[in-house]
Formats: structure tokens, sequence, C-alpha cells
């Protein structure tokens, strides 16, 4: 032990146990502010109320003018859009719940998504970024560019855009703001677990700021400590979130296109037998519908009707043909 | 950190949104700390004590959705704690009894940096040993999450490390970990309170041994 911890142990020792309140004290002061709690909770729920029907009166006004006049931007007020949805799930912009709207539906500031034990959801965030909840998840889309984790787990694609444009997610627990990546968050009161699939998070939590990289998983307890271990791009802890993957339209488009899409999913580096395996994805065309398939299904279901195909190996994927191509003319 | 949404805005927009269960934690939290701080500066009275802490609670919690979390809730809470306390002072006038403590000194630090600890068998002990034990509990209240508990688990209590972290449910490392945060935390706060020299502690501690 150093000097200074020695110093703090003395300190420490000869201050004694800090002295107790009164029991009596705990409990007449804990029930007056108690009922200030509940009071001034009622009050907000109220005026809440009251601004959401406000808020309703001028949405009708404004329908009202927008049928005489369309303004440039129709979307704007839009945080994201409903991509997905399986099992259970519900919304609420106040204190009522009510099923979440069915695929494509809009959703505003302050909404508020949860899925129940069976439920999964993928929204498309204003952004550009791909939001996905796991089962018991409760999140509120607070503003452009940043949403509120309540409990459970959520996914984050945003794909490999600048930082000026990072997500920036608030949990009891710590701020979590994306660099440009993929990578999972998981609350539970003031814990948190990320896991990051690609790219760098930096998680801001009690005025210290540590970043977690790809392949890596950071678990952060209620009291601030933190663990790092390893955790594979391609682990099987990724899979819930390819399950709720929203599907691209892949109707006349190049295989080529597919096949980036199943990689970053699934977390694969992807590889071509050669330029010329290459060159054929870029060329040729699907047709056909892959919705509600897993990424994986979805790339075998659709090469099939081509002469390529995929073989996994370890934490790549490879692009081969089945059959030699035969050299050009 | 103004760009920072800080932790404590997250558990006061909870608690704005009705969650009971937060209230309860942060009633557990602040109380027994709050009413040390108020108790400190009435000098011992513990019926105005507890007024103004249940008023300091109220007051809080209306005003709670002005918070906007640029500093720690404990210490806007204490802030909240000062104004009723003022408040106090100006309605009893003259009758109160008021202690100016060394910390809410404007030379505060100039104040302990010529406090020289008495010899132990000078009557001035008790009374230097009692401000040192004030601002030891003062800084182990002022300290972030649990970490003035396990520092009195562990140099009051006399637990292990293995007994903290069974009682925290941590893993040995985690808990070793949490114990030298906190040790660092109440040495930064005690070095900050004196003035940047951790040799004024010494003085302080030959005195205790």
């Amino acid at each position: 032990m150093d000097k200074s911890s020695d110093i703090v142990e003395s300190l420490i020792r000869t201050a004694g146990r800090r002295a107790d309140p009164p029991e009596e004290a705990y409990r007449q002061v804990f029930a007056t502010a108690s009922a200030a709690f509940r009071e001034k909770t009622a009050r907000r729920r109220e005026r809440q109320w009251l601004l959401g029907a406000a808020a309703a009166a001028a949405l009708v006004l404004a329908i009202a003018l927008m049928l005489q006049w369309t303004p440039p931007s129709a979307q704007r007020g839009e945080l994201a859009r409903v991509e997905r949805i399986i099992g259970g799930a519900e919304q609420a912009t106040g204190d009522v719940w009510q099923a979440l709207g069915k695929s494509r539906s809009s959703l505003g500031t302050g909404a508020r998504i949860r899925t129940q034990a069976d439920g999964r959801v993928a929204l498309a965030l204003s952004g550009g970024e791909s939001l996905r909840l796991a089962a018991d998840t409760e999140v509120m889309l607070d503003a452009p560019g940043r949403l509120y984790v309540q409990r459970g787990t959520i996914y984050v694609d945003s794909g490999p855009r600048p930082a000026a444009s990072r997500l920036e997610i608030v949990t009891p627990g710590g701020t979590a703001r994306d660099l440009g990546t993929q990578f999972e968050l998981q609350v539970a009161g003031a814990a948190l677990r990320l896991r990051v699939r690609e790219g760098i998070v930096a998680i801001d939590r009690g005025g210290r700021s540590l970043t977690g990289n790809a392949g890596e998983q950071l678990a952060f307890d209620d009291l601030g400590s933190v663990s790092r271990e390893a955790i594979a791009t391609d682990s099987p802890a990724w899979q819930w979130a390819e399950s709720i993957a929203p599907t691209p339209d892949m109707d006349g488009k190049p295989a080529a296109m597919l096949i980036s899409w199943v990689a970053r999913e699934t977390g694969r580096h992807l590889r071509y037998e050669s330029p010329i395996v290459e060159q054929r994805a870029a060329t040729v065309i699907l047709y056909g519908n892959i919705r509600h398939l897993a990424p994986l299904a979805a790339l075998e279901a659709m090469l099939a009707t081509t002469d390529l195909e995929c073989v996994l190996q370890g934490d790549t994927m490879e692009i081969r043909t089945r059959d030699p191509i035969p050299p050009e003319p | 950190m103004a760009d920072l949404v800080h932790v404590d805005r997250a558990v006061a927009r909870r608690i704005l949104g009705g969650d009971e269960a937060a209230f309860r934690e942060l009633f557990d939290r602040f109380f027994p700390r709050l009413y040390r701080f108020v108790l400190a500066r009435l000098g011992g009275d513990p019926d105005s004590a507890q007024d103004i802490v249940q008023q300091t609670f109220c007051n809080a919690i209306e005003r709670l959705d002005t918070y906007r979390g640029e500093a720690a809730l404990y210490t806007w809470f204490c802030q909240i704690c000062r104004n009723v306390l003022a408040d106090h002072f100006r309605r009893k006038g003259r009758g109160a009894t008021r202690v100016v403590l060394l910390e809410d000194q404007p030379n505060a630090r100039a104040i302990l940096e010529s406090l020289t600890a008495p010899a132990a068998d000078q009557p001035e002990r008790g009374v230097w040993r009692e401000q040192v034990q004030r601002i030891v509990e003062a800084t182990l209240d002022s300290l972030p999450g649990h970490y003035g508990e396990v520092l009195e688990w562990k140099y009051v209590d006399g637990l292990s490390v293995k007994e903290i972290a069974g009682r925290l449910d941590l893993g040995m490392k985690a808990a070793e970990s949490l114990l030298t945060r906190a040790r660092e935390s109440f040495r930064d706060a005690i070095v900050e309170l004196v003035g940047a020299r951790e040799d004024l502690s010494a003085p302080i501690v030959r005195q205790l041994d």
C-alpha cells in the first residue's frame, strides 16, 4: 500500500462510521417527499395530456391547411419508420400503450416503443441508421440523432458514416455515441453491456469516456466497474439482430448488392474467388422476393437461381462459381 | 461536459416519468447525506434538520424538470438545500444556531492550510478530531455511487475484499478495482479541499496514530 492509501485509510478509520439519521426522520421525510413526487408526476401527466390535446388540435388544423397547400417537406418531424415487427410490440406517445403500427408507419419525437417477451422490432431512423429492438426492450425517440433506452437490448447498424452524423443513445447507466458502426447495447438499470461488431462506440458514463472497438464486449456494472472481453463478429450472439434485419428489395438488383448486405448483416468478411467472379456477381441480376428470410437463407435462395454459390469459412464468406466460367472470347 | 448527457439526467427523467423505484433509490441515496449536510450546519439540531431536508426534497422534486445535468444531481440537491438553509436562518434571525463550516468559507483552503494538529495531551485535540471527523464524513458523502460505503466497509468495518465482493455481488477483481477507484476519489476530494497538496493530510494522520 502506498503513502496516499495509508493516509486515506487512517483518515477514514479515525473518523469512524458516518452517523445514520434517525429512523423516524427517514419515515416522515420519505412520506412527505413521496407525496410531493406523486403530486408532481400527476400534474405533469395532466399537463402532457393537455399539451397532447393541444397538439392534436394543431395537427387537425395543420391537416386542414395541408389539404389546400402541401409544404415542401411532408416528412418533417419524423424520427423513424417501422421496418419490421416480429411478435408483440407496442407504441405510446403519452401514457396509453397500443399495438405498434404496421410496417412503414411513422414515429415522431417522444414516441416510445416496447417489445414483449416474444417481440422484436426493426426501425429505420431518420438519420439512416437501422435500429433493432430485442425482446423485453423499451426505447424512446428523444430527438433527431438521439434516443433513450430504458431497458432491454438494442442493435444499431449505422454504416460506415462520418462521425458528424453520429447517433447518441442515452441510458440510465451512461450514454453511447456511435462513431460509424454496428453494435449491440444491453441496458439493465445502471448496468450496461456493449458489444461492438464493427467500427467504434464511445460510452460516456459518470464523466468518463471509454471506447469499444470491433470484436470487443464491455460490461459496466451498476457501480462503475468495467470488464472487457472479445466477441467474434460472426458469433451466434448476433443472431437475434440478423433475424429481425429489414430485408432490402432485391428484385431486379445485381447479386453483388445482396452478397454485400448478407456479409455485413452476418458480420463476415467478404471474399470473391477471383476478380472474374466478382465481376460476375456485379452483372447477374436477381429476380424475386426475399422478404422475412434471414440473411444467409435469403442469399442461399437467391443464389440458387444463379451460377454463384456461397461458402462459409470461419468468419469469411467466399463467393465462388458452381461451374468454371469460360474465358471471354 | 455540456454536450454530454449526465447519467443523473436520465435518473431525473425517470423520476419525472413517474418511476417509483427510481425515486425510492434516489431518496435512499440522498437522504442520509443531506441529513448530515444539514445537521452539521445547524450545530446538531435534529428537528430543524429534518424540516430542512424535507423542504429540500419537496423543492427539488418541484423543480426537477429544470435540472439539465450540468452538475451531479447530488450537487444540485445540495445547492437547493443551501437555499432552504438560508431561508431558515433568515426566518429565525438571531435565534438560530448557525455553524459556518470550513468548506463553506471562501478562504477554506487557507484555513485548512493553517490548521495545525495539536499534541495528543492538549485539550484542543478533541475539537480538532471532531473537525477531521466531519471533514472526512462530508468528503465520503460527496463521493459518487457506492464509493463512500465501500471505503467504510473496508476501513471502518474491516471487511476483506472478498467480503466486499460478496456484498456487492462482484468478482474479486471488480471489487479490488472499485476499492482503488473509491480510494482515489476520496484522496482527490480531500486534496481538492486542502489545496492540491497531499502532504497536508500527513500532519493530520501523524496526530491520529
